[in-house]
């Protein structure tokens, strides 16, 4: 009996947690309990270290005495461990551990632990790696299964790899053959699409159903003719490796419903969004052609509402925050474009090309639920003042019709009005050299906010040459001016995250938000300001955070040594939030970042505060770099 | 008979007086009984869980239910919930009580009011061995009232608990005290009971087991002895 209520504690403890039961019988089998009162040691630097302690109850403090002065390392509290380092060796305890309340430990011998790290490949990992680099994927599947909102439960899209749902033995045929050859050998094989491949039998183009619907039929085209007039080329593919996920985006990214699922470059199968549809019920693709399918604003609406339940679809198939983030800038990229096609069916054609840009979480690819519209238009440099005019007419209810179609669909205004029908943000391209040139070169507090708001932009819609234009330009002229770096520095380095307090982490002193933490001011946008000044540094064009890592990892110094921390600290902060957000949207709650450090279990706070611990040691590192520029 | 041999050799003289109390073995237990009355009642369930020093060994538990060898008593049945179904297939004391030497070797027996345990746990000693226990006993209820009285100020003595049972002492511990009652839980309680005196007998400068055992004696009670730490301030 009182063993059961050890293992019961120790089943929310990591590593004891991933244990089985007759695991945890074994261990427990062998603890002890001990008792400290407040004030006394628990562990003294150099004394013997022959148990790992687990916190019952109570809290303590870590501290190394280093010549004669005291370093304070940790505070721990219920559930933490000390003492973890014994099993890297050594006899003797690294530092001293004192109870600032009264405690009770669970101890384990040594000897114990390290049986189990022989046996147990789980917990050699949880003691041998970084909690937070190695640790986010068990975190992530503790918030699921807090969260199984949704039926089914099957995480199929994203371990199942393309390979095994893809349809193979395919039928192919060589693209010299005739129309009419072609469809018959579709008839024969009862097959929707066929693979055509080049004289080295290697696929050189596809044809299905609709293309001879499309394409042969209703144009009365003669069948005689080669079928490699009709087909689809280039056709999108994919590695048999890919998870279904990273094929569902590509059919969403490129509007296509076959994928060649390649091996070792030779063709394998044929993967179809109705062998995906078919795993998963609802789907982001089936959302996609909802939304391709529509030809009024009006009925954009209720698809646009469906985009919530992809989060939870999503969240519930397991996905990590960067897929969940990706797939819904997609979608809403798609609903973007949609609009602005509505818009130019409604005003005809644009007297000149122009560029619909989006920037802040939407241009970081980093949206999650329905976020305020942060847009602007980008339009080619008339050459006389009546194009000119004809332009700013033009533009002007073009982007007022696309504004109200996104309010319509649940995106909201931008506050600080950063939106294309603000005619400051609806300008020719000289213009918004002009605007970049001045805030990099004096860089008022107005013009540091500006450009690090515009600094995240994408194209989504038009002649996206535009914005490279623009960007290879501001890029190339921000890179070198170490003053406005520091200003971005500044900025970057500005939200503390809550570490080394007592309870882990600094809450909210007052207000609605009391004791509890705003991840976004105090997690995530940290970070993403890190990685925009690290972009920035370099002149990388990416902009989302997880794409500055990755490419920075080979051209940054930081970075390259921190760039693995660097991803999984961001993907924690952003599923915390999607999660969060999810379950307020369920609740029909207004979406807020505040998070109650108390709901979170042991293992998400100590990823908490190691992830918070890494943004504070990557902002001492800017701080040295930028030293004189620090204010 | 074997037990009963093991248990003549460790004397209580065999413990060194002078030994810290921290470095002793302990068993902890207690019983639940069929009712009070010592001619007519008859043990029901013993718990104990081994202590080592301040240590409390949580896997190192003996927990096991005894065949009556009297009557139940339906008000008792309300208190420990054992009804006759639990231990009518269940070992007889005899059996159970052999094991429970076993389990306490020459360990010092703590237990909170322990002569009552003592006395039913005797009474069958003697009809089967002939003979008492003679291990060292410590009453953890005695040690509570003597640190009491020494340190009336410190919080978790100065609040009186509404009486003396084990689980209003141990609340002024804020020892966690659940719902479920029997002899096992009860023993881990009155463990940690004794983990939390040991501190406090500390911070007052008593140390040694003797006088531990002193101040813990069951039925003379410790306020009434001098303690050589007493004596040696005079």
């Amino acid at each position: 009996m009182i063993i059961e209520d050890v293992i019961d504690f120790l089943r929310k403890v990591p590593p004891f947690q991933f244990l089985d039961d007759s695991t945890l019988k074994d261990i427990t089998g062998s603890i002890s309990m001990e008792f400290y009162p407040k004030g006394t040691f628990i562990q003294t630097q150099g004394g013997p270290a022959d148990y790992l302690y687990i916190i019952k109850k109570g809290e303590v403090k870590v501290s190394i005495k280093n010549e004669n002065e005291d370093v304070f390392l940790d505070y721990r509290g219920e559930g933490d461990l000390i003492g973890y380092l014994l099993i890297f060796g050594g006899t003797k305890a690294r530092a001293n551990v004192t109870a600032i309340d009264d405690t009770i430990c669970y101890l384990i011998k040594r000897e114990t632990i390290q049986n189990l790290l022989y046996l147990n490949p789980a917990v050699r990992e949880f003691f041998n790696k970084s909690f937070l680099t190695r640790y986010l994927d068990k975190t992530f599947k503790e918030i699921k299964n807090k969260n199984l909102v949704y039926s089914g439960g099957d995480k199929i899209l994203f371990t199942m790899p393309v390979g095994e749902l893809a349809s193979k033995g395919v039928i192919s045929a060589s693209h010299n053959i005739s129309i009419q050859e072609a469809a018959e050998i579709m008839a024969n094989y009862r097959i929707s699409s066929l693979i055509l491949v080049d004289e080295a039998g290697v696929p050189s183009g596809i044809i299905t159903d609709r293309d001879l619907r499309d394409k042969v039929v209703s144009k009365g085209k003669d069948c005689k003719h080669p079928v490699k007039d009709i087909m689809s080329v280039p056709h999108i593919r994919s590695d048999v490796k890919e998870y279904c996920f990273e094929a569902i985006l590509k059919m969403v990214k490129h509007n296509v419903h076959h994928l060649l699922v390649m091996k070792d470059d030779k063709l394998q199968g044929v993967l179809t969004n109705h062998d995906l549809m078919l795993i998963q019920g609802t789907s982001p693709l089936s959302i996609v052609k909802d939304i391709e399918s529509q030809s009024t604003v009006g009925a954009l609406v209720p698809v646009s509402r469906k985009i919530n339940n992809i989060v939870g679809l999503l969240l519930n198939e397991g996905a990590k925050a960067s897929s969940i983030t990706r797939i819904i800038s997609e979608i809403n990229d798609r609903l973007v474009r949609k609009i602005i096609e509505l818009a130019e069916d409604r005003f005809g054609e644009p007297p000149l090309p122009f560029c619909w840009i989006v920037f802040g979480s939407e241009g970081r690819k980093e949206q999650t639920f329905k976020t305020d519209q942060d847009n602007a238009l980008i339009y080619h440099d008339p050459t006389d003042p009546e194009m000119e005019k004809a332009a700013q007419e033009y533009f002007r209810d073009f982007t007022f019709f696309v504004r109200d179609g996104l309010l319509k669909c649940g995106f909201p205004p931008c506050p600080a009005d950063f939106m294309a029908t603000n005619p400051m943000w609806r300008q020719p391209l000289h213009v918004w050299r002009k605007y970049f040139t001045n805030w990099i070169s004096t860089p008022t507090s107005e013009a540091v906010l500006n450009t690090v708001t515009f600094f995240d932009f994408r194209a989504v819609y038009g002649e996206t040459r535009l914005l490279d234009w623009l960007k290879d330009f501001t890029l190339s002229m921000a890179k070198d001016s170490k003053i406005f770096l520091g200003y971005i520095a500044n900025l970057a380095i500005k939200n503390r995250p809550p570490i080394g307090f007592l309870k882990t982490f600094v809450v909210e002193k007052s207000g609605e938000h009391k004791d509890k933490l705003n991840m976004k001011i105090k997690g995530l946008a940290p970070l993403v300001d890190i990685m925009r000044l690290f972009a920035l540094e370099k002149g990388i064009k990416e902009t989302s955070t997880i794409e500055r890592i990755q490419v920075l990892r080979d051209k940054h110094t930081i970075v390259k040594e921190y760039a693995d921390e660097l991803i999984h600290a961001f993907e924690f902060i952003m599923m915390i939030r999607i999660q969060l957000q999810f379950e307020q949207i369920k609740e029909s709650k207004e979406i807020n970042n505040f998070i109650n450090p108390n709901n979170l279990s042991n293992l998400e706070k100590r990823i908490a505060k190691e992830t918070f611990q890494l943004i504070s040691k990557i902002q001492d590192l800017i701080i040295e770099r930028y030293k004189a520029m620090i204010w | 008979m074997r037990d009963f041999f093991k248990l003549k050799k460790q004397e209580p003289s065999f413990i060194d007086k002078n030994l810290p109390f921290t470095d002793i073995q302990y068993t902890v237990l207690d019983t639940e009984l069929t009712g009070l009355n010592e001619k007519k009642d008859s043990i029901l369930s013993i718990g104990a869980v081994r202590m080592a020093g301040t240590r409390i060994e949580l896997g190192n538990s003996f927990h096991q239910l005894v065949k009556p060898d009297t009557q139940f008593k339906p008000d008792s049945v309300v208190v420990h919930e054992i009804t006759p179904s639990d231990v009518l297939k269940k070992p007889t004391i005899d059996v159970i009580l052999s094991e429970f030497l076993q389990f306490c070797g020459s360990d010092i027996l703590v237990g909170h009011c322990l002569s009552i345990d003592m006395s039913f746990i005797n009474r069958e000693m003697k009809r089967i061995y002939r003979n008492t226990i003679q291990n060292p006993l410590i009453d953890t209820y005695k040690v509570y009232e003597w640190l009491r009285k020494k340190v009336p100020t410190k919080t978790c003595f100065s609040s009186s608990p509404q009486d003396s049972s084990l689980y209003e002492i141990a609340k002024c511990f804020s020892i966690a005290v659940r719902g479920a009652h029997n002899a096992l839980i009860d023993a881990f309680i009155t463990a940690q009971l004794l983990q939390r005196f040991m501190p406090v007998l500390i911070d007052i400068g008593i140390t040694t087991i003797g006088d531990l055992l002193k101040i813990g004696h069951p039925l003379e009670g410790g306020d009434t002895h001098k303690i050589s730490s007493e004596i040696s301030n005079f």
